[in-house]
């Protein structure tokens, strides 16, 4: 199989609006939320990946990585046959990307995604 | 919550009835009883009043109030999805239900996990009927 790459981070946090602050004084990244899902999206910086920021809905913060993926479906499908666990199954995003959110078998979340926007 | 108070009241005293809790609780026992089958939902203002009944502790009664909150925007969401003319924007929902977009999306993240709600094109959600999750 051909490599995935890891293409987004995404910061699941307490307080967006402090974590946006916090990460533009330390590191320099600006978050637009511009976008129909109010999504603080962070541009890739240099060589790096960009990102994101979303309210965290339980559980304690943290990072969450998404790899691109030509199929989310058949990602899905995959990582379920492999011992994976379909957290979020796929999502079509109003800009058109598609993700999804796996645990996997060492109990990682990772993001699938499918640009399309 | 209630379910379980229920329950350990009666495990620690087995003749501890139905009735005896409602009356606890200020509420009458045929609401009651609608509520811990899950036929019935309480509003996070009556959770709250249930929670000072009991003398729950500060942070147990938050975080009751807080789960109650949640599952309140949800339900609202929900019927938004359900509407003519729904725009499939968490800035349209927050706008409509007077909520702050983040509380929009922290709910989302919730209802698309327990497949409440599917996402199904870049304008289009559904929200699933129990059997369809």
């Amino acid at each position: 199989m051909e490599a995935r790459p890891v293409v987004h981070w995404q910061a699941l946090v307490r307080d967006p609006d402090r974590a946006a602050s916090f990460y533009a004084a330390c590191f320099g990244w600006n978050a637009d939320d511009r976008n129909a899902l109010g999504y603080r999206a962070i541009g890739a910086a240099g060589d790096g990946i960009g990102g994101g920021l979303w309210p965290l809905s339980d559980g304690s913060p943290m990072v969450q990585l998404f790899v691109a993926v030509p199929d989310v479906d058949a990602a899905l499908a995959t990582a379920q046959t492999n011992g994976a666990q379909v957290v979020i199954p796929k999502q079509v995003l109003p800009d058109g990307d598609e993700m999804a959110v796996i645990l996997d078998p060492e109990g990682i979340a990772w993001g699938l995604m499918l640009a399309r926007g | 919550m209630l379910r379980d108070e229920f329950e350990r009241r009666r495990r620690s005293n087995p003749r501890y009835s139905l009735r005896a809790f409602a009356l606890l609780l200020g509420i009458d026992s045929a609401t009651l009883s609608q509520v811990l089958r899950g036929r019935r939902r309480l509003s996070p203002r009556a959770t709250a009043a249930l929670c000072d009944r009991l003398a729950l502790p500060q942070p147990q009664r938050d975080a009751v109030i807080c789960e109650a909150l949640r599952a309140g925007h949800e339900r609202r969401i929900l019927r938004q999805v359900g509407r003519d003319g729904f725009t499939a924007s968490s800035r349209a929902l927050a706008r409509r239900l007077r909520l702050r977009t983040d509380e929009i999306n922290a709910a989302l993240v919730r209802l698309l996990r327990e497949r409440k709600l599917r996402m199904l094109s870049p304008a289009r959600w559904v929200a699933l009927a129990p059997e369809q999750r």
